[in-house]
């Protein structure tokens, strides 16, 4: 996985790249964490993520959680269409903010 | 959740991997060539290669959650036979306890407790094994296609 961060005003949007599995999601939380703790909104941009299993949803779950938390906002953003179904038979669809 | 698919042959493959997380895209690497050999179609494709993955995902995770730094391998077996497909896990961990296998509610929504419901999701048939030696778990997960 590899990934990278842009800035604009308060929010920050990451694009994450490659399949997100067990072995990537403490790397994953290690870029999008910090900004939600610094209070920004961030847009998590999953265009060129193929590959997402239970651990990257729970990223987006924990990622999701975590910025109500704090009063930020995470929207999920350009999902392909392999990940979608994760998080549709995960029914996150109405949870997550997906654009 | 089904996918149309074309199993044209009976088939057998198995392939040895290291009980780590870093294994888990060589197990997913393994499967989607063996089904790409079946022709099943990609949707479904998909589908099993999840469930596959969040299985062995369950070895890593669960059965060698005590012994972390292991050496241990485990054996991923894919073979279908008149369009059955069984694919069988074999490893050496902490023994699993079926009746303590569930999955979250999904609308208890918090990280963690999917990959069984994923996997049950998939598949037709969830079944854990007595391992003959020297194998500890054996669990077969098997889809009609």
């Amino acid at each position: 996985m590899t990934y990278k961060v842009t800035e604009e005003g308060d929010t920050s949007t990451v694009f994450l790249d490659g399949e997100i599995d067990m072995d990537k999601t403490e790397g994953a939380k290690e870029v999008i964490f910090p900004l939600i703790d610094a209070g920004k909104n961030v847009n998590l941009n999953l265009s060129n993520v193929q590959y997402m299993d239970s651990s990257g949803i729970s990223v987006l779950i924990e990622s999701h959680q975590k910025a109500l938390e704090k009063g930020t906002k995470l929207i999920v953003k350009d999902v392909s269409k392999s990940v979608l179904k994760v998080i549709m038979m995960a029914k996150l669809e109405q949870i997550l903010n997906l654009e | 959740m089904n996918g149309s698919s074309i199993a044209q042959m009976n088939h057998n493959e198995k392939k040895a991997f290291l009980v780590k997380t870093s294994s888990l895209k060589d197990v997913r690497t393994f499967c989607r060539e063996v089904f790409e050999k079946l022709e099943i179609d990609q949707n479904l494709k998909d589908e099993l290669v999840l469930a596959i993955a969040e299985a062995a995902q369950n070895i890593v995770k669960h059965a060698y959650k005590d012994n972390p730094s292991s050496n241990d391998i485990m054996v991923v077996e894919v073979s279908c036979v008149n369009n059955k497909l069984k694919i069988a896990f074999y490893d050496r961990g902490t023994p699993v306890d079926p009746e303590k296998v569930k999955h979250r509610e999904l609308d208890n929504i918090r990280p963690g407790g999917l990959g069984t419901f994923f996997i049950q999701e998939i598949m037709d048939a969830v079944e854990f094994k007595d391992g003959k030696k020297p194998w500890i778990n054996h669990l077969v997960l098997t889809k009609q296609l």
